[in-house]
């Protein structure tokens, strides 16, 4: 820029400077030194911060703990009081008592423990002679746009921010850091937009990169990567408090990881930050709502809850209430609003009253407070694969025409059944069971038997029955009626559990009915198991066809002659099943342990054939039937009789069976749906109007007033045509004089990049918390946001093409005295990076990393005995059984996250727990960190994976290989002196391993990633352990 | 270029820790807070000793060891006897005891609230004169080294809100659990373990064990170097503490030898403090390596070690016994802070079933390990502290016959202990009706006994605080909380 310009922004720079009247500081939170005598006091930056710490905790809008009805926060009262006399500080009172000596009249109060210190009371006097002027709380000002400030080297900036920041780095008499080498900026970029290291090949095409908008090509490249989406959402779940457990007591499995691909998906469609926010404040209230929007609802809906008994109900409500209206007015407006929930804020103008106003919007749920430790509590919905939705959207309207032709279809056929059941006999109906190669038959138990015939030993054994091969195909069932819950065991079985578990069996776990075909398990087998369940205290004709191949595939599970969908939990039989044992009803072989405990059975059938489908609905239907008829037609259960009509009617009327056909066609096309989707735990609205109790001190049981929702006075009124529901707060945020909600936005998405947001407490824009460093700067950003349509790839974007970001990261001496804590950015922002990125990095460097976006939660390498030490017994989430294959290396963000033990490694990294809204993690650095690094499974593992692949293609060189590791692990080659180094570490360790080929041997084993047994195992193990070295340098934890 | 010479790079980082320490030294006291700052977590190797000026008082107790009994053991049981129940067996609970106040859900619906008396015999120990139960005859035989709190209550009524309120003053989860806040204060006393540790005990009956969770252990608001450090039974008692199947220490010193010139080429170069400290950080990571080992190896402890605690120590690892020796081996080294937690105590039924397998578990590893502090010089300056999250009903819940019964949850009284670092040995204090219901004198509430401990520790609850949302946040809350001076030395 020219000099002209310059002096233009000189006389704007004035400008600015009448803004601070207006209500804004220019003062740096950390740093700020009192005005010198010859400048005017500003309130917001010399004495709020005096009265907030000293004063307004008595004398402030705390109604409760306010003494002599006098307050500070608010000029009127102070003057009508004479508290403050403007322009004479002898008159006033508050200078009076904070100058005396006498202890019963000193202010502060010697007990509050609170003390002025000269300059401070100098100050408070200055400001009185001054005409002690107020001025609102910064951030209640709407944003306001600040002309950029006039700067030395205006050539510096690439972009108006740049302008911001180096004007307060040149008063401060600094320079900013020269722009970094490509190498880092390709590294920085790639870990700023997508989580991860580049790939070597893209740092050197950047590098060689002559083009002038090469950087920005870099940037583009990044923020299109799917992974963006991820990295992003990942400080969302944050904010959102995701997590893949209910948080309290049992602590069990909640299923809502559709809100994370949600989230995921957001990011990478690049929804814009109203619409983000609307559609997880209310998305259920959005008329036509999609299921996405449901889904999105779920932001509602990843608080922490219980099902501990003896628990109150009343008392979670309104604890669950408070949380989402907490996590609201922190994420979206960094108001610190856990303090009205017992009283008026002790520093901002925001009251009890209000925080439930705020409250009752949230207050509307139905649902329920006791979660029932299930994984789906209501209000929920199922959630369609992606590539099923559309399919999804036409199935209901087509299954309800089916049904609809089906009825009338029955209605006309049933006097055609009545004469059939009246002219059927034992003989007749037994005749219809399939009888070809039926191998085995034997009633047990009459259908309305009470209680199982059987003491420790199996109903029925028979040494000769059931010998069948895996390649052969074989059929069998019987009825089951389970009169004990969360039972399980044989039900049916020809099984040595003593030796390998060979054989097969027909087993129940819960209502879910499995079948084993055993080799040796759990290595050599198939097993299949339904993900419906049978119903409790009912009979059920259970039965399995098995058609030889040794897959899971082909082994098929009705119950009362329909097929049901189940999932394979082994799939690898390759050898013999057979065994000598007996076939046993009712338990295996030898163990007490696998019995069907408080299970009915009745009716067991053996076939040497696979019987098709129609032939077992002719078995359960027939054998019902035959059920029915022994009771005289007065006595007949009329359930049953309908169970046995829409049994004939399938496949005794020719009609129905055509409708039903179709219908069967489109319904196994739902139930394959089904089985792939998953389920959203969404908001869901009472029918009557919201509203709330005012609770004393934040106690469910002390309610006070009734109160119905609204916004605080402080901010700007909610419109009279908004809904007074979530869908209306949702769109208040979004107002555009709103002041708050672009500021907050802005200056989290400015933390994610430069690790210190504006406003370092980046959860707090109260009184209590920090002013900004950067005030104008922080208005500009927020109004960029919003009037650039709340676009949140163009907005990080524009902070990664600002000469401020491409800095590089040297520390001279002269800052580090004038700018420590790099508050002004007079250099890159370093710091280690989060938990997540830690791990993925060496996933990534490695190679190992599985780019799967989405999906459930996965459990990865975790040391054992983390999740049983704190679980309940009972708890479905206190064994901790890690995946094998992909769900190992899958990124952090996918991690099955268990909240009373958060994920081990990224624990010790300063993940949150998830229980509550987290806005901004803690950076410690720690031994036990190094720990993790140096000796968690997934790091030593990565290390190795990463040797080995240096091995094959990192040149034949020590050199060349050394080099191979570096790009990967910095994005650089190593200097020389580096170089030296590596080198001696690596000597020293290829000598130990081969003295100690044994120890070489035991370290390639760690980790389920089999090595190339091709490599020389010492060798492989020396570049393993200096890859371990080198992956836990400095320069590769921190970004 | 280098800029940073050795002397200017110590000052630098001297200077950075003492601005840090007096931004925050308005709203902390804690000698911690310089040391951690200087070294990350467990560092404070300069400062082994608080200083004394940094404290309020004169601290009575330089660690803690806190035995929580998860579930909340009947006082009614244990020590609180009330010989005229026998009387009201079946009878109801009279309406003017109970006043309404809220039950929890598990026997809110219940249609009677019979009376049941403790089937246990009780008798008067010691100079004090306290009743102990028959079920803890080793209790019998030091209740005069014992402070006894018959009077403690709470508002919480559930596990979850009741452990989270004794373990952090707060019924909410969230906030800093009272060994971060001993760490945040005290800091460290040694260079190689961490300042506060945690011990989950296996107990040997398992019938209704309650949900615990890492958040009990929680720095909160607080620093995160404060947090408790889990210590597992077993080959890693630490997470991580082991090098990997094939790394033998000197492989391990060997990387990290490599990896510290590396590190500090990159110092020299960017000159990040950050990088530094992280230098320090894998070296305190490889001597914790080696005195972890060590820390645990019980082996070379005498026979009559395993007297005092009993064999469970020696043969049960994960037992309360063998944690409660780990406890005396983790002080003895310098840990600031043990926590101890033992699950099982929650009898709503089959009570006297549950309660001999709960007894044996603690009886004599407490006695023992009172002993063996005493034995080590460590008894005066060590604060043991035993009790639950709340009491238990003296009505029944569910069946009730003379040899059975179980009891609901009970905030409005129940008992705690504590020993050594200047409690008051022979104390008796606090009293409650003869229901065991109500407090009829002397009332300690949480709060009370937080302000307390921490009194013991050197501390004025009032000024030991830390700025949190714009507020002086404190372990004692915003309600009026009492230091109860009967019970200090």
């Amino acid at each position: 820029m020219s000099g002209s310009c310059s002096t233009r922004f000189c006389k704007l720079g004035l400008v600015g400077s009448l803004g601070l009247i207006l209500g804004l500081s220019t003062s740096i939170a950390n740093a700020a030194a009192p005005a010198p005598s010859t400048t005017k006091i500003e309130f917001n930056r010399d004495i709020r911060p005096i009265l907030a710490e000293n004063c307004l905790s008595c004398h402030g809008p705390d109604s409760a703990s306010r003494k002599a009805n006098l307050r500070f926060d608010k000029r009127d009262n102070a003057l009508e009081l004479e508290a403050i006399i403007p322009n004479n500080p002898g008159a006033s009172e508050m200078i009076a008592r904070i100058e005396t000596t006498d202890r019963d009249q000193v202010m502060p109060p010697p007990k509050s423990k609170k003390k002025l210190t000269k300059e401070q009371k100098d100050l408070l006097k200055r400001w009185i002679s001054e005409g002690a002027e107020y001025q609102p709380h910064w951030a209640y000002i709407p944003p306001k746009r600040f002309p950029a400030p006039s700067v030395k080297d205006a050539s510096w900036a690439k972009s108006p921010l740049d302008l911001f920041i180096l004007a307060q780095i040149e008063k401060a008499g600094l320079k900013p850091a020269a722009e970094a080498d490509r190498h880092t900026l390709a590294r920085r970029v790639a870990l700023d937009l997508t989580g991860l290291p580049p790939e070597p090949a893209d740092v050197a095409a950047f590098i060689n990169d002559k083009s002038p908008n090469a950087y920005e090509k870099l940037v583009d490249k990044y923020l299109a990567s799917p992974r963006w989406g991820e990295h992003r959402g990942r400080y969302w779940l944050d904010a959102a408090r995701y997590a893949d457990t209910h948080g309290i007591h049992f602590d069990n499995f909640r299923e809502m990881w559709s809100y994370r691909d949600w989230v995921i998906n957001a990011y990478n469609k690049n929804m814009p930050y109203d619409q983000f926010s609307i559609e997880q404040l209310a998305g259920d209230l959005i008329p036509n709502k999609t299921i996405e929007q449901q889904v999105a609802s779920g932001f509602n809906r990843c608080n922490i809850t219980t099902n501990e008994g003896g628990a109150i109900a009343e008392e979670y409500s309104v604890l669950y209430t408070r949380d989402r209206t907490e996590t609201t007015s922190a994420v979206f407006m960094a108001l610190g609003a856990n303090c009205m929930v017992c009283h008026d804020h002790k520093f901002d103008p925001i009251t009890q009253r209000e925080f439930y106003e705020l409250a009752a919007f949230f207050n509307n749920t139905t649902q329920a407070a006791m979660d029932g430790n299930i994984s789906d509590t209501p209000p929920k919905m199922f959630v369609p694969a992606t590539s099923d939705r559309g399919r999804w959207a036409a199935l209901s309207a087509e299954l309800d025409t089916f049904r609809r032709d089906l009825d009338t279809r029955k209605k006309a056929s049933r006097a055609d059944f009545d004469k059939f059941l009246a002219g059927s006999n034992a003989q007749s109906l037994k005749a219809l069971a399939p009888a070809k190669e039926q191998k085995f038959h034997a009633t047990i138990d009459a259908f309305e038997a009470g209680s199982p015939k059987r003491g420790n030993g199996p109903i029925l054994e028979m040494a000769d029955v059931g010998d069948f091969e895996r390649d052969q195909k074989f059929s069998y069932g019987c009825w089951i009626k389970p009169v004990k819950r969360n039972t399980g065991g044989s039900v049916i079985a020809r099984m040595d559990d003593q030796h390998d578990f060979r054989g097969w069996d027909l087993y129940m776990e819960g209502g879910k009915i499995g079948a084993h075909f055993i080799n040796k398990w759990p290595e050599n087998a198939v097993k299949a198991v339904t993900t419906t369940e049978i119903p409790h205290a009912k009979w059920t004709h259970v039965f399995v066809t098995y058609d030889g191949s040794s897959k899971f595939g082909g082994v098929k599970i009705y119950f009362d002659g329909k097929l049901q969908p189940a999932t394979p939990q082994a799939d690898t039989l390759s050898q013999t099943m057979r065994t000598t044992v007996p076939l046993k009803i009712g338990e295996r072989h030898s163990s007490t342990s696998r019995t069907a405990d408080g299970v009915l059975i009745h009716d067991v059938r053996t076939y040497s054939r696979l019987l098709p489908s129609e032939e077992v609905s002719m078995l359960a239907g027939s054998t019902l039937a035959l059920s029915l008829i022994e009771k005289p037609a007065d006595k007949r259960v009329a359930a049953d009789v309908d169970t046995v009509f829409n049994w004939w009617v399938d496949h005794f009327d020719a009609q129905a069976k055509a409708i039903r056909a179709k219908l069967a066609t489109v319904e196994s096309e739902e139930a394959a749906i089904k089985s792939r989707g998953t389920i959203g735990l969404v908001m869901n609205e009472r029918t009557e109007p919201a509203m709330a109790f005012v609770l004393f001190r934040g106690d469910y049981d002390k309610r006070r007033d009734q109160v119905k929702p609204d916004t605080p006075d402080v901010l700007p009124a909610m419109p009279s045509d908004f809904p007074r529901n979530r869908l209306g707060l949702a769109k208040w945020l979004f107002l555009p004089e709103h002041p708050l909600t672009a500021r907050v936005a802005a200056n989290r998405m400015w933390q994610e990049i430069f690790g210190t947001a504006i406003v370092r407490t980046s959860a707090d824009f109260g009184a209590a918390g920090e002013l900004p460093s950067h005030p104008e700067l922080l208005d500009w950003l927020a109004l960029e946001f919003r009037d650039g349509g709340w676009d949140m790839k163009k907005f990080y974007k524009m902070l990664l093409m600002s000469a401020t970001y491409r800095q590089a990261e040297t520390v001279t001496p002269d800052k580090v005295e004038k700018d420590p804590s790099n508050r002004l950015l007079s250099r890159a922002a370093r710091f280690r990076m989060d938990a997540e990125m830690v791990r993925d990095y060496a996933l990534a460097t490695s190679g190992l990393l599985v780019e799967k976006l989405g999906g459930p939660s996965v459990r990865p390498y975790q040391p054992d005995g983390v999740w049983e030490a704190v679980a309940m017994i009972g708890s479905n989430t206190r064994d901790y059984k890690r995946d094998q294959g992909e769900g190992l290396y899958r990124r952090s963000m996918y991690t099955f996250w268990k909240r009373a033990a958060p994920p081990a490694s990224m624990d010790i990294f300063n993940a949150p727990a998830r229980e509550l809204c987290t806005l901004r993690r803690e950076r410690t650095n720690t031994p036990l960190q190094a720990l993790v690094t140096l000796n968690d499974t997934q790091f030593v593992e990565a290390a190795r994976v990463l040797a080995e692949k240096t091995l094959k293609s990192g040149g034949d060189s020590t050199d060349s290989k050394i080099d191979f590791i570096a790009q990967r692990l910095i994005s650089r080659s190593f200097r020389p002196e580096e170089v030296t180094v590596v080198k001696a570490s690596f000597d020293d360790l290829l000598k130990h391993y081969k003295a100690h080929a044994g120890d070489a041997k035991k370290l390639l084993a760690v980790g389920d990633y089999k090595h190339d047994a091709k490599l020389d195992e010492p060798t492989l193990a020396a570049w393993t352990m200096l890859t371990n070295e080198l992956m836990n340098l400095d320069e590769v934890l921190n970004k | 270029m280098n800029p940073f010479e050795k002397n200017l790079l110590g000052d630098y980082i001297r200077n950075e820790t003492r601005r840090q320490f007096f931004a925050r030294g308005a709203n902390v006291l804690g000698g911690a807070a310089l040391a951690s700052l200087a070294g990350g977590a467990f560092a404070g190797q300069a400062d082994a000793a608080v200083d004394p000026k940094l404290l309020h008082f004169a601290p009575k107790a330089k660690r803690v060891i806190y035995l929580h009994m998860v579930g909340g053991p009947s006082q009614l049981d244990l020590y609180d006897y009330k010989p005229k129940m026998g009387e009201w067996y079946d009878k109801d609970l009279p309406e003017s005891v109970r006043m309404g106040q809220r039950l929890t859900t598990m026997t809110s619906g219940q249609k009677r609230f019979p009376i049941a008396p403790s089937k246990y015999k009780f008798k008067q120990y010691g100079k004090s004169g306290m009743w102990v139960s028959e079920m803890l005859p080793y209790m019998q035989k030091m209740v005069d080294d014992v402070c006894f709190i018959r009077s403690m209550n709470t508002e919480a009524i559930n596990h979850e809100p009741a452990i989270s309120y004794m373990q952090t003053g707060n019924m909410v989860t969230g906030r800093p659990c009272l060994g971060s806040w001993a760490s945040y204060g005290l800091g460290s006393m040694n260079d190689n373990l961490p300042t506060f540790v945690v011990l989950v005990a296996k107990p040997s009956n398992t019938e209704q064990v309650q949900a615990i969770s890492a958040r009990l252990w929680s720095s909160g608001f607080l620093p995160g170097e404060h947090a408790g450090v889990s210590f597992r039974a077993g080959a890693d008692p630490i997470l991580y503490i082991n090098n990997p199947d094939g790394v033998t220490p000197e492989v391990r010193r060997r990387t990290l030898d490599g990896l510290k010139q590396l590190n500090e080429m990159t110092f020299k170069r960017v000159g990040d403090p950050e990088t530094h400290t992280r230098i320090q950080q894998f070296e305190l990571a490889y001597r914790m390596q080696s005195s972890v080992p060590e820390l645990t190896d019980i082996s070379k402890e005498p026979q009559s070690t395993f007297d005092l605690y009993g064999k469970d120590a020696k043969e049960k690892p994960g037992s309360f016994a063998h944690s409660a020796l780990l406890a005396r081996r983790l002080v003895e080294r310098g840990v600031r802070f043990v926590q101890i937690y033992h699950n099982n105590w929650d009898h709503h039924g089959n009570l006297t079933g549950r309660m001999p397998d709960q007894c044996r578990d603690v009886d004599q590893p407490c006695w023992g390990l009172i002993q063996d502090l005493k034995r080590k010089g460590m008894f005066e300056d060590t604060l043991v502290i035993w009790g639950g999250e709340f009491g238990r009903t003296i009505y029944s819940q569910g069946g009730l016959t003379k040899e059975n019964y179980g009891r609901d949850h009970h905030p409005r009284c129940f008992t705690m202990w504590m020993a050594g670092g200047g409690a008051k040995g022979g104390v008796v204090h606090g009293e409650t009706d003869e229901f065991s219901y109500n407090i009829v004198k002397d009332p300690v509430h949480i709060r009370d006994f937080h302000a307390t401990v921490l009194q013991l520790l050197g501390f004025d609850h009032m000024r030991f605080n830390f700025r949190y949302q714009g507020l002086d946040a404190r372990l004692t809350g915003v309600e009026p909380a009492r230091v109860i001076k009967e019970l200090i030395s």
